[in-house]
């Protein structure tokens, strides 16, 4: 639940309100810790709630979101801030954590909103929507999406034309512009790390059009095109709206890539670059859907079983580099690729949409607020981790998810179970918990 | 409330986005539910699962004071429990709700015939209406719970496991089949990417297990029976004697060690060297105390005879330990996969050895000290091949007898290849390693490392496609002992081949052999062999069977890390379950009308578990009669009995036969 | 294929034909329309008359989707088949078809044999005709109390 007033002691506190953040915090709940979740969004459910559907079971992502989302809401052992970063987390000579935490102003009052969404229909400014991939539009007061929680407005300032039209419609009185930066301090027992991942920018890979070429998008941005209610209603090109006949991924496009300080592997993109375009296949069966690629790496299970269905629905599988991406005269994206199995010659191949399977880079730096260290990759270092994954270099904080590695979201769930056990372990070590056997929880109670 | 207040029913259709309504019409079957007897709300929503809508469900129970209510909307085993919650939140008994399956059974299946799957969804609703008028409010069944974990699997996924409880202050039995702990992970040398020697790691692990003073820990050890349910499993394990006695002279025992008068193949050197009848894997193992092949003899009293009754105590006896616990995982571990006869040259050629053995030889304290030669020959190139036995393909690989192809990718074996052929590099840049691939799956953390370093120190790739296989014969030539041939895709679909004197074969997992626990504890196994969780996003680590667990590759292939997370993400689940003195259990169980029953005892004859139904007496108008009694947390629920019973009697909770017949009149309408 | 004619009820077992039900949908197979399933823990909970039941309130075809040999319960799929033989004889002593009820072990990636099951009743049904309400005799009709709900 959303809390009112934050508690200033707590068992766990858990960094990250997407799906590693909510995993460990509901874990952790579940044991009777007692949770305090930071979400630097204005909403919970991170990444995972914006995707479509996912691999390889096609559940959609929403139907496996939502029920997580709400199991941490209504868990009477979680308090959630949202808009709010952890800036300075210090460990204690008793172990334990002492944790600040600043919370960025709503502009809304959190008690009084009810999630009318009057003021966002009032609003007269649009701002391109961020959780649509920046398609579509938003307001400057709104609620992100239908499944946001919390389902409270919030007012970006920063684009805010002050024209008080919000003020006026809010049947509760809840826009407060006086509102500012608030400090809370909070001692915790153990810290979980899980902030997460962004994409390397577009603009970084300039031989790809640096982002300054319409129809060459991230795959992000394709999900929410496929999602059920996404900001177009159905697959079209941004460009000029039209429906692509023919649509090419590009694998590796800033991950395995030196030049940009991204050797490594995603792990993801070629599992969700199948995954979108088998349901490309689905939304648009007449369309050509190329993956160029240097190794199809579908490791865990099932995946090779996806692959090869994908194969057998028709989806071209090319083995070469894409050199450039750049325009024709009607704004096709144009693809110099060397194909590797076709004796290595370049050719240029002409497609109405590309999606690029850009890099997974931290979202967060944690040594800027805690007494951690990032590996070489800018992701958390952690020690131990064959035997016993999730510890950092500090007892009593641990990471899960992305924020260790790049993941899958099987991947990230299970990691943040192993974190959520490191962390009540933990607990247990420093006599923290005093009891194993607890009551009932209240749900129960309400049962009977 | 009088017993024949009219109900108050809501219906709550989902457009689960337009997953449901690009096929049913969603407001047409709330608009006819609308008109059903008793129906006082009927709503359709875009996502009835979030949070916003199970608000407004939560609302209009209380506002209109709702006592049935029916959510159309995906499987109920994604979300069931969702709306269950929900109600529970609204004040309502759980289970006055039902469930209706309008995506997976129905906008899914029938996307064609909108108006046939309208028409459907209608009457389904309609079905669980029926339902729901013959529903009673039932509470869980309270269960005491036996604060102990039973691990089953001695590898580094047990061993994890097994701590991990221990440190949550949660006892527990650790049983491995085999007589030593370790599992797989101490057969390796260096594991990727830290680099750590594997025997110090597991060699850690084994340390704070034996030390640890609530893990008790079995080994030669197999679970024989297991009956109960969560919280309450009991299980018998056959512990087999170690008969070497722990307290013979240590130079006694040396010497029985080195006596190579019996001889059979070193598993834990894949058979790369010959173990004698008293046996360490490798020095460190645990127990300390070695183990006694009494196979290689014909009899235990022979052994007794020929190696002596200081060593030998044929009076020990295999043991049964029963042992009870509220939980149970699973952590069985895989096997691997033996190539077929010829198969790239296995078994034809004694330079075509397996990845694991390959390991077994770079390993300093391996049978050949960390030397590589063949049969004492020199070796001046050497060749991996990588997917043998994963990733197969129907029509170009062969099933081998009694089994399936393993479709599937083994996850481990790219990295522990190119791990392994860099290591040959560094220690001898002379030889020449050839990498024979589909795609090089280096997915993990510092796994593409391995690759690169691989690419700059020399090693040749070479990328075979999947109707291509590499073939092996004996290199005419004379260059070298082998040569395999490849057509290969990264250079023009050329024809090539490339001599090699040592041949490794990157051998993919299977699941371990354990058909006893399946068919024992009726686990579920997914279609490539291994054990199946119930969902791999919503419930990862668990079986459909409350109070089982899955951690490692008894699950799928895994690295060592994923391995060992997935064993702690199991205890964080079981945690839930063995911290507390009590759960609950789902109600759905069989229950007795006394009016009725006239202790005839059908039921107790169709019922086949042992305490779920007795016959009592009891004092009827004056007289003493029998009648049928039900132990709830013994009853399965599987309804056997009320098929059984004449006089309807028996019935189920939660489904009971008036409310199955009121389905079908909703459904024949 | 007239399947909109027929009625066909398919009682699942919940742990196994149930879920394969949905593997089918997940797989988005198309199948005919006119199937209704009902999941049950396990099929052998029913006697014989509720299929009596069901044919004399217009259910055309049944088919009994259980989990085989693989289900968690022991002994129910012999009794299963036990009561099914016994129901068998039943129907064609009513001059009903037997072939109406069919059963079926479906796993829970068994989506070929549901397809199958399916289709291979419509197409009986397609060839035998509805089913005759009046030609049902229930011999024990069960005590089933419809008094409505009450709590």
């Amino acid at each position: 639940m959303t809390c009112a007033s934050t508690p200033n002691k707590v068992d766990a506190l858990v960094i990250g309100g997407g799906i590693a953040g909510m995993q460990a915090a509901t874990d952790l709940a579940n044991q009777n810790i007692r949770v305090l979740l930071v979400e630097k969004d204005v909403s919970i459910g991170g990444k995972m709630i914006a995707l479509s559907k996912v691999f390889p079971t096609l559940d959609c992502a929403s139907c496996i979101t939502s029920p997580k989302i709400a199991e941490v809401a209504h868990h009477p052992d979680i308090d959630i801030l949202t808009l709010s970063e952890v800036t300075d987390v210090e460990k204690l000579e008793n172990g334990r954590f002492s944790c600040r935490i600043v919370k960025h102003p709503r502009y809304v009052d959190e008690d009084a909103c009810i999630g009318c969404r009057q003021c966002e229909y009032a609003c007269p400014t649009l701002l391109p929507n961020e959780f649509e991939g920046g398609f579509g539009a938003r307001k400057t007061a709104y609620i992100p999406h239908t499944n946001a929680y919390p389902q409270l407005a919030t007012i970006d300032l920063e684009n805010c034309a002050m024209c008080g039209k919000c003020i006026k419609v809010c049947p509760t009185d809840a826009i407060d512009f006086s509102q500012t930066d608030e400090t809370v301090e909070v001692d915790a027992g153990t810290v979980v790390v899980a902030t997460g991942f962004e994409l390397t920018a577009q603009s970084r890979k300039t031989q790809y059009g640096g982002g300054t070429l319409p129809n060459v998008i991230d795959a992000l941005q394709m999900e929410r095109i496929l999602a059920p209610h996404g900001p177009f209603g159905k697959v079209l090109r941004p460009s000029d709206g039209k429906i692509p006949d023919s649509i090419a991924y590009v694998q590796c496009a800033g991950s395995r890539d030196e030049s940009i300080g991204v050797p490594y592997c995603s792990r993801v993109c070629c599992m969700y670059a199948i995954k979108q375009a088998m349901l490309l296949s689905g939304s648009l069966p007449f369309a050509d859907i190329t993956i160029y690629y240097m190794d199809i790496r579908a490791f865990g299970k099932n995946y090779e079983q996806f692959y090869q269905d994908a194969k057998a629905m028709g989806i071209n599988f090319v083995a070469g580099k894409v050199a450039k991406i750049f325009e024709d005269s009607e704004g096709n994206p144009v693809l110099r690729v060397e194909k590797k199995e076709e004796g290595g010659h370049v050719a240029e191949d002409v497609h109405d949409l590309v999606i690029l399977s850009q890099g997974i880079v931290p979202a967060w730096n944690p040594e800027m607020a805690l007494p951690i260290h990032r590996d070489r990759y800018g992701f958390v270092k952690t020690i131990e981790e064959k035997i016993s994954p999730a510890r950092t270099e500090v007892d009593g904080i641990f990471a899960a998810g992305v924020a260790v590695a790049p993941k899958d979201i099987v991947d990230t769930i299970i990691e943040a179970g192993a974190a959520a056990t490191r962390a009540a372990n933990y607990l247990i070590r420093q006599e923290k918990t005093p009891v194993l056997t607890v009551v009932e929880s209240q749900e129960q109670e309400v049962a009977r | 409330m009088s017993e024949n207040k009219k109900l108050r029913k809501g219906v709550f259709v989902c457009h689960c986005g337009g997953n449901i309504s690009d096929v049913v019409d969603c407001g047409k079957v709330a608009e006819k539910m609308a008109s059903e007897d008793g129906v006082v709300v009927s709503r359709t929503e875009t996502f009835m699962c979030s949070d916003p809508a199970q608000n407004m469900i939560i609302e209009a129970i209380k506002e209109h004071e709702l006592d049935r209510i029916v959510v159309a909307s995906c499987s109920p085993r994604l979300h069931e429990l969702t709306f269950r919650n929900a109600a529970i939140r609204a004040g309502l008994n759980p289970y006055l709700y039902e469930h209706v399956n309008i995506r997976e059974q129905v906008s899914w299946v029938h996307g064609s015939t909108h108006e046939e799957a309208t028409e459907k969804a209608s009457s389904l609703v309609r079905a669980a209406l029926g339902k729901m008028e013959g529903a009673r409010e039932l509470f869980p069944i309270q269960v005491d719970v036996t604060p102990h974990a039973l691990v089953i699997g001695g590898g580094v996924a047990g061993l994890r496991a097994a701590l991990d409880f221990s440190q949550r202050g949660i006892p527990v039995t650790l049983v491995e089949k085999t007589p030593f702990l370790g599992g797989r992970v101490s057969q390796l040398d260096r594991v990727f990417p830290t680099e750590d020697h594997a025997r110090e790691l597991i060699g850690k692990m084994i340390q704070q297990v034996v030390h640890d003073p609530d893990i008790e820990v079995l080994v030669s050890a197999e679970v024989r029976h297991v009956e109960g349910y969560v919280g309450n499993y009991h299980a018998d394990i056959l512990v087999q004697p170690r008969y070497i006695r722990p307290e013979a002279d240590p130079d006694l025992v040396e010497k029985a060690m080195k006596n190579s008068e019996l001889q059979t193949d070193d598993e834990f050197n894949y058979g790369l060297s010959k173990r004698g009848a008293v046996y360490k894997p490798y020095k460190g193992a645990y127990p300390d105390t070695p183990a006694l092949d009494v196979n290689l003899f014909g009899s235990l009293a022979e052994a007794s005879e020929k190696l002596g009754a200081d060593l030998v105590d044929d009076s020990q006896k295999p043991q049964t330990v029963s042992v009870k616990a509220g939980a149970i995982v699973l952590a069985t571990g895989f096997s691997l996969y033996t190539p077929a006869e010829n198969e790239f040259g296995y078994g034809a050629f004694p330079e075509v050895v397996t990845l694991p053995q390959f390991i077994r030889l770079l390993d300093e304290e391996g049978p050949t000290g960390g030397a590589l030669n063949v049969n004492g020959k020199e070796i001046n190139n050497i060749g991996f091949i990588h997917c043998v036995g994963s990733r197969q393909v129907e029509g170009i690989h062969e099933p081998q007898e009694g089994k399936s192809l393993n479709p599937y990718c083994s996850r481990v074996c790219c990295t522990a290849t190119l791990q392994a052929a860099l290591e040959v590099k560094e220690k001898h840049p002379e030889i020449r390693v050839f990498d024979f691939f589909k795609d090089i799956r280096t997915y993990g953390r510092y796994h593409e490392e391995y690759y690169t370093k691989a690419a700059k120190a020399g090693v040749l790739f070479f990328k075979y496609a999947d109707d291509a296989l590499p073939t092996v014969g004996e290199d005419e030539s004379g260059e070298a002992a082998l040569r395999v041939s490849v057509r290969d895709k990264l250079t023009f679909d050329q024809e090539l081949n490339v001599p090699v004197d040592l041949l490794v074969l990157a051998v993919g997992m299977e699941p371990s052999d354990i058909r006893d626990l399946v068919s024992l504890m009726k686990l579920p196994v997914g279609a490539d062999g291994f054990l199946n969780e119930v969902h791999p996003k919503l419930r990862p680590v668990e079986l459909a069977s409350q109070g089982l667990f899955l951690a490692g590759c008894a699950q799928a292939p895994m690295s060592i890390d994923e391995a060992t997370g997935a064993a702690s993400a199991a205890v964080a689940k079981a945690a839930r379950i063995l911290g507390k003195s009590r759960i609950e259990l789902d109600p759905y169980v069989a229950q007795v009308d006394t009016e009725k029953c006239r202790g005839e005892g059908a039921c107790l004859d169709a019922c086949r578990y042992a305490g779920a139904i007795e016959m009592i007496e009891v004092s009827q108008n004056g007289q003493i009669a029998k009648q049928a009694r039900i132990n709830t947390a013994l009853c399965k629920g599987c309804g056997s009995c009320v098929a059984a019973c004449p006089h309807h009697a028996i019935d189920l909770a939660g489904s009971t036969l008036q409310q199955l017949y009121a389905m079908v009149d909703a459904i024949a309408v | 294929m007239n399947a909109s004619k027929h009625k066909i009820l398919i009682l699942a077992s919940s742990d196994s034909a149930y879920v394969g039900a949905d593997t089918v949908g997940q797989g988005h197979n198309h199948y005919a329309a006119n199937t209704y399933i009902i999941r049950v823990v396990s099929p052998a909970m029913l006697p014989i008359d509720f299929y009596l039941h069901a044919f004399q309130k217009g259910i055309d075809g049944i088919i009994v989707m259980s989990s085989g040999e693989e289900t968690p319960f022991e002994g129910a799929q012999h009794q299963l088949t036990r009561q099914l033989d016994e129901l068998t004889a039943v129907l064609k002593e009513q001059g009903i078809d037997f072939r109406r009820v069919k059963l079926a072990a479906i796993c829970t990636v068994c989506t070929a044999s549901f397809l199958r099951e399916v289709r291979a009743m419509n197409e009986l049904l397609d060839e035998i005709g509805p089913i005759d309400r009046q030609a049902v005799v229930r011999p024990n009709p069960l005590p089933i109390a419809m008094e409505g709900g009450s709590r």
